[in-house]
C-alpha cells in the first residue's frame, strides 16, 4: 500500500474500465442505430417548448421511458410500448427521469392529443384533478380583459377563472404543450432495437 | 516487510469470547440461508401462497368430472363425427337447420358445450342411458333422448321439415359420438355428481308469477331483453336465447316446468353469477318465465288443451292447461305462415 | 546489578515499529460459502423465473416484426379458425339468418381474388348465398390484416369451401387496396355483382337509406369545442379512433354512450376529464353526439401492444373460463365482439390499453356503472395477465360494420 505508482494507476485504470463499459462502449452501440423511420425531428417550436420544458424541471417528476410488462404495468396504464434507444435519438438532453410522481409522459402526445386540455392542465392541475399535487403554471399565461385574434384563450371552470376577463396562453405555453404534442413513440420498433427488456434476449433480426 | 519480533497468537484472546462470537455468526448466517430458500420456495410455488390457494379454491368444476378439451379430439373418423356433433350442438340451429322450428340450439342450455356441471352436462347424461322415462313411457336410447329435444325443446314442428331427425338420422350419430366422447373415463350407469339440473327447496310462499316480473325486469332483462324476447347482434344472430313466445320452446319441453326451469336458474343464471338469486326469487321467476305463451305442446294434435293436460302434464308444476290473469294457457302462439327459415 | 523488572518488561512488550499487521490464512467460513451459494441460486431461480414474460415479450416483438414487413407466420387454417370462425363457424356453415354459408357459396367459388376484394371492404347489404338472403354486416379487414395474411386466409377459404387452387400473393393483394379512405364497403351482393361481372344468383337491391347532416352545433361540439369543454375530436382523434387509453367511439351504441355520458356526471364512472365535458351537455346534446359516433364507419387503428397472450385471449373471448364462471366476452357482448345495443357495447377493434384499464377500473371499483355488476365480477376473477390477453386479442379484431345506415366521418364538417 505504500507504492504510489502502480497504485494510483490501478486506480486510474478501474475508472476507465467503468467509463469504457458505461458510457463509452454503450455510446458507440446507441449512436449505430438510426432515427427509426416513424421518429421525425422536432420542428422549431418543439424545440423552444423543450427548453422551457426542461427549464422547468419537468423531469423531477415525469419519467420517460415507459418499460416493458415484465418490469411494470405502463403498457396498460397507457403509457406507450416500451422505449427504445433510437426514440431519443432527437433528444439532446434525453428527459429520461428517474420519478413518477406524474405519469411518464413519452407517449403523452398519443394519449392526449388536445391542446386545450393541457393548456387548462398547465394552467391550473387542481381545475381537472382535485388531488393533484402537480404545481400549477400560471406565469405561462396572461390575463387579458378580451382576446385578441390570434390569441389562445383558455377557458376554466368558475371557481378558478380570473375575476373578469379572460386567461390567455403565451407563447411558452403554447411551445411547451406544441412538444408535448409532439411525444409521440407509439410507431412500432425495428426489430433490432436496443430496448431495455428486462432478462429477456432480443429477437435475431 | 519487516519480520515480527514474535508472533502474536492470531484470534481472541479470551477462546471463550471467541466461540460465542462464532456462535452468533453461524447462527445469523442460518437465518439468512433458511430466508433464502423460504423466499425461493415460495415464488416457485413449492410452498402453496394465498393466491395460489385463492385461485386452487376459485375454480369451480374443480370437484366434478373433467371431460376432455377439444384439442384431444382424434383425428379420424371418429373425430369428424365428434366435431360434426359439437358443431351441431354449438350452431343447432345452422347445422340441423331442418329440424329447428326456433331461435334456440343446445348450447343455450347446456352451458358451456355441454361441460357444465348442473347445466345438464352431456357427459353425465351419456352414461345413464338407456334408461326408462315416464315422459314416454318407454326405455328410451340417447337417440330417443334427442329426439325429444328435437321435437320439444327445438320445436321441431314448425320447422321445414315439420318434424325431428328420423330414426338413424346421422345428426342423432353425429350428436351422440359428441356426448360418447364428452363422457371419456366416465363411470357407465352411475348417477355422477353434476347431472342435471340440480333441485331447488321448495319455499313456503310457493312461487307467484306477479313477484318473478320484479325479479325478472332486476335481474333477466338486462340480457333476455325487457319482454323476453332475447336480443339480436348485428347480423340478426340470437346472442341472448328467447325464453316465450313462438321462438322459444315448446310447451312439451322440459325447461317449460317450473322446477326444472328453477333449478336451472338457480345454478347458472344470471350468466357469471350462478346462485345469486334466492330460492324464493328463482321460484318466482321461473314461474314468470313459465306462465307466457310459447308454442303449443306437438303431443295436443287434434284433443283438447285439458285432455292433453291430463294425459302428459297431470303432476307436473306446469301452468299448462291452467288459467293465469284471466287466460288459459296451452294454447300455444300462432303457426308461423312458412316453416322458420324455409327457404326464399 | 538487578535490572528493574518494569524497564525489563517494558523492553520484551515494546512493540516492534516496523510491524505490519497481517492475518494468517484461514478457511472462508462455511455460512458465508453457504449464503452466498443460497443468493446465487435465488438469482438463478429468478431468471429462470420470468422465462414466460421473456417469451412474451418476444412474442411481441414477433408480432411486431410481422405487422411491418407483411411477413406472415400463420397458415390460412389458422388464421381462418382465428378470424372468421366466429361468425362464419369452423365448419363454414354460417348461422341460419344471420351469417351465410361460405361452403358452397358462389361467392367463394369465384376464386380468391374476390374473396380479397370482400375482406378488404366487407359488405353492408342484402346479400343473397343460395338460397337464402342475409342482411349482411361483414367487417373490412383491411386495417387489421396484412396483405401477406390476407392473402393467404383468401387462398385458404377457396380451397377449402371451393374449388380453387389459386394462391393470392401479398403484392396482388396490396394492388386491390384502393386509396386509403375510398375503401368504402359493398352495398351489398348487388354492388359485388355488378363491379365484379361474375354470375352470383338473383341478388337483393340494396335500398340506401339516407344519412342523417350533422348539426352545426353537435359539429362544432366535436371539432371546436365550447369553452372548457374541450373538442371531443381533440382527445378521441377526428375519426373517433381513440388512441392508447382514451378509446375509441366510432362504431359505439349511441344508448351505450349516452349511459356512459350521464355515468360520467353522477360519478358512476371515475374520469376527471370526462366529468368536467360532461358538466354543461345538455340531455339532447349527449344523444346527438351518440348517434353521430355509433354511425361512425372507420378503420381500426388499434393493435395488440401489451404483450398479452393472444391464444389466451382468444381462449377467453370465444369460449370463456368456466372454472372461474366466466363466461366467453362473445357470449354477451356479440361474435366477434360486435356488441349488443344497448348494454353490451362493442368491444371489436377497441384499444388494449383502454381495455385493460376499464377492466381494472371494475375490479379495483374506480367503475361502478355494469348492469348487475357483472364486470365488476368478471374483472376481479381475470387476473393480470389474463386482462392483458383478451384486451390485446380485442384489439386486433376488426372494427364494427355500420348499422342500417352508413355514414362516414366527414373531416370537412368543421365550422
Amino acid at each position: 500500500m505504500n507504492r504510489y505508482l502502480p497504485l494510483s494507476i490501478l486506480a486510474l485504470a478501474i475508472l476507465a474500465f467503468a467509463t469504457l463499459l458505461l458510457v463509452i462502449a454503450p455510446g458507440i452501440q446507441i449512436s449505430r442505430h438510426a432515427a427509426p423511420p416513424g421518429l421525425k425531428p422536432y420542428t422549431e417550436q418543439e424545440l423552444r417548448g423543450r427548453d422551457v420544458y426542461v427549464s422547468l424541471g419537468c423531469v423531477y417528476c415525469h419519467s420517460q421511458q415507459p418499460r416493458s410488462p415484465d418490469q411494470a404495468p405502463d403498457g396498460v396504464r397507457g403509457w406507450g410500448r416500451p422505449a427504445i434507444a433510437a426514440d431519443y435519438t432527437y433528444d439532446a438532453p434525453h428527459q429520461l427521469g428517474t420519478m413518477r410522481t406524474g405519469p411518464d409522459l413519452l407517449n403523452v402526445g398519443a394519449r392526449l392529443p388536445s391542446r386545450d386540455w393541457h393548456l387548462a392542465h398547465l394552467y391550473q392541475p387542481r381545475a381537472i384533478f382535485d388531488w393533484s399535487i402537480m404545481p400549477s403554471y400560471p406565469f405561462l399565461f396572461q390575463r387579458k380583459d378580451s382576446a385578441g385574434p390570434e390569441d389562445v384563450a383558455v377557458s376554466m371552470p368558475a371557481a378558478f377563472a380570473p375575476e373578469s376577463g379572460v386567461i390567455v396562453a403565451k407563447q411558452d405555453a403554447l411551445d411547451l404543450v406544441a412538444y408535448l404534442l409532439s411525444l409521440d413513440r407509439t410507431y412500432p420498433a425495428p426489430a433490432n432495437a436496443l430496448r431495455d427488456d428486462g432478462y429477456s434476449q432480443p429477437v435475431e433480426p | 516487510m519487516t519480520q515480527p519480533a514474535e508472533r502474536p497468537e492470531a484470534g481472541p484472546t479470551d477462546p471463550a469470547k471467541g466461540r460465542i462470537a462464532r456462535g452468533w455468526i453461524h447462527a445469523a448466517g442460518a437465518v439468512v440461508i433458511i430466508a433464502a430458500v423460504g423466499a425461493l420456495a415460495y415464488e416457485s410455488g413449492l410452498i402453496p401462497s394465498p393466491q395460489a390457494a385463492r385461485q386452487g379454491m376459485g375454480s369451480t368444476t374443480a370437484g366434478y368430472f373433467q371431460p376432455p378439451t377439444d384439442d384431444q379430439i382424434p383425428d379420424d373418423e371418429f373425430g369428424a363425427a365428434v366435431r360434426r356433433g359439437q358443431a351441431i350442438f354449438m350452431n343447432t340451429s345452422t347445422n340441423a337447420s331442418e329440424h329447428v322450428g326456433n331461435g334456440l340450439s343446445c348450447s343455450n342450455c347446456h352451458l358451456d358445450g355441454g361441460r357444465q356441471p348442473y347445466s345438464a352436462p352431456m357427459w353425465a347424461a351419456w352414461v345413464q342411458y338407456p334408461k326408462y322415462r315416464s315422459k314416454n313411457n318407454q326405455i328410451n336410447t340417447m337417440e330417443d333422448r334427442v329426439k325429444g329435444c328435437f321435437t320439444y325443446s327445438m320445436n321441431a314442428q314448425h320447422s321445414v321439415s315439420g318434424g325431428p331427425p328420423p330414426a338413424g338420422d346421422d345428426i342423432y350419430r353425429d350428436l351422440q359420438s359428441y356426448f360418447y366422447w364428452l363422457a371419456t373415463n366416465a363411470p357407465t350407469n352411475r348417477k355422477m355428481e353434476g347431472v342435471g339440473f340440480g333441485k331447488v327447496e321448495k319455499t313456503e310462499l310457493g312461487y307467484s308469477p306477479e313477484r318473478g316480473e320484479q325479479v325478472f325486469a332486476a335481474n333477466c332483462s338486462v340480457c333476455h331483453g325487457a319482454d323476453g324476447q332475447g336480443q339480436k347482434d348485428i347480423n340478426e344472430r340470437y346472442v341472448f336465447p328467447p325464453l316465450w313466445g313462438p321462438n322459444s320452446y315448446n310447451w312439451g319441453a322440459g325447461m317449460a316446468r317450473i322446477d326444472t326451469a328453477a333449478a336451472f336458474i338457480k345454478n347458472n343464471m344470471p350468466l357469471s353469477q350462478p346462485g345469486k338469486l334466492t330460492d324464493q326469487e328463482v321460484w318466482d321467476v321461473a314461474a314468470f318465465i313459465d306462465s307466457h305463451e310459447r308454442p303449443k305442446d306437438p303431443r295436443q294434435k287434434g284433443n283438447t288443451i285439458e285432455e292433453t293436460r291430463k294425459r302428459y302434464h297431470d303432476g307436473d308444476e306446469i301452468y299448462y292447461g291452467r288459467t293465469v290473469n284471466g287466460v288459459l294457457l296451452g294454447v300455444g302462439t300462432p303457426d308461423p305462415v312458412h316453416p322458420v327459415a324455409s327457404q326464399e | 546489578m538487578s535490572k528493574d523488572p518494569k524497564r525489563m518488561t517494558n523492553t520484551r512488550h515494546r512493540p516492534d515499529e516496523n510491524f505490519e499487521p497481517y492475518e494468517p490464512h484461514r478457511r472462508i467460513p462455511w455460512p458465508l460459502i453457504a449464503f452466498a451459494g443460497a443468493l446465487g441460486l435465488w438469482g438463478a431461480a429468478t431468471l429462470l423465473d420470468s422465462r414466460q414474460d421473456v417469451a412474451a415479450e418476444q412474442a411481441e416483438r414477433l408480432v411486431a416484426d410481422n405487422l411491418k414487413t407483411g411477413q406472415n407466420s400463420e397458415p390460412g387454417s389458422t388464421l381462418f379458425a382465428a378470424r372468421c370462425a366466429t361468425c362464419h363457424q369452423p365448419d363454414g356453415m354460417g348461422v341460419r339468418a344471420a351469417i351465410p354459408p361460405l361452403s358452397g357459396s358462389p361467392f367463394v367459388a369465384q376464386g380468391p381474388e374476390l374473396i380479397a376484394k370482400i375482406l378488404l371492404r366487407g359488405i353492408d347489404g342484402p346479400i343473397r348465398v343460395n338460397n337464402h338472403v342475409f342482411d349482411g354486416h361483414m367487417p373490412s379487414f383491411a386495417s387489421t390484416l396484412t396483405d401477406s395474411e390476407i392473402g393467404e386466409l383468401a387462398s385458404h377459404v377457396a380451397r377449402h369451401f371451393g374449388e380453387s387452387s389459386q394462391t393470392l400473393s401479398a403484392t396482388e393483394v396490396a394492388s386491390l387496396r384502393g386509396p386509403a379512405g375510398e375503401d368504402s364497403s359493398f352495398k351489398g351482393g348487388a354492388e359485388i355483382a355488378a363491379t365484379s361481372g361474375f354470375s352470383l344468383g338473383d341478388q337483393p337491391a340494396f335500398v340506401s337509406v339516407s344519412a342523417g347532416s350533422l348539426a352545426p352545433e353537435i359539429s362544432s361540439l366535436v371539432f371546436s369545442g365550447r369553452g372548457e369543454q374541450w373538442a371531443c375530436a381533440s382527445c378521441h382523434g377526428d375519426l373517433g379512433q381513440g388512441k392508447e387509453t382514451t378509446p375509441r367511439l366510432a362504431g359505439l351504441p349511441a344508448d351505450y354512450i349516452v349511459k356512459q355520458l350521464d355515468d360520467f356526471a353522477q360519478g358512476r364512472r371515475l374520469n376527471e376529464s370526462m366529468r368536467m365535458v360532461v358538466n354543461t351537455l345538455s340531455d339532447s346534446e349527449k344523444r346527438k353526439l351518440a348517434e353521430y359516433y355509433a354511425d361512425l364507419r372507420v378503420p381500426s387503428n388499434a393493435r395488440p401492444e401489451l404483450g398479452g397472450n393472444l391464444a389466451r385471449g382468444e381462449e377467453l373471448a370465444l369460449r370463456g373460463d368456466w372454472s372461474r364462471n366466466v363466461p366467453s366476452c362473445f357470449s354477451c357482448h356479440g361474435p366477434s365482439g360486435f356488441g349488443v345495443a344497448p348494454e353490451f357495447p362493442a368491444l371489436a377493434a377497441q384499444h388494449a390499453a383502454y381495455t385493460t384499464n376499464q377492466l381494472s377500473a371494475w375490479a379495483g371499483g374506480h367503475r361502478k356503472n355494469s348492469s348487475l355488476a357483472l364486470m365488476e365480477r368478471i374483472s376481479s376473477e381475470l387476473g393480470d395477465a389474463d386482462r392483458r390477453a383478451v384486451a390485446d386479442y380485442l384489439a386486433s379484431l376488426p372494427p364494427v360494420p355500420a348499422g342500417t345506415s352508413e355514414k362516414t366521418a366527414s373531416i370537412g364538417d368543421q365550422p
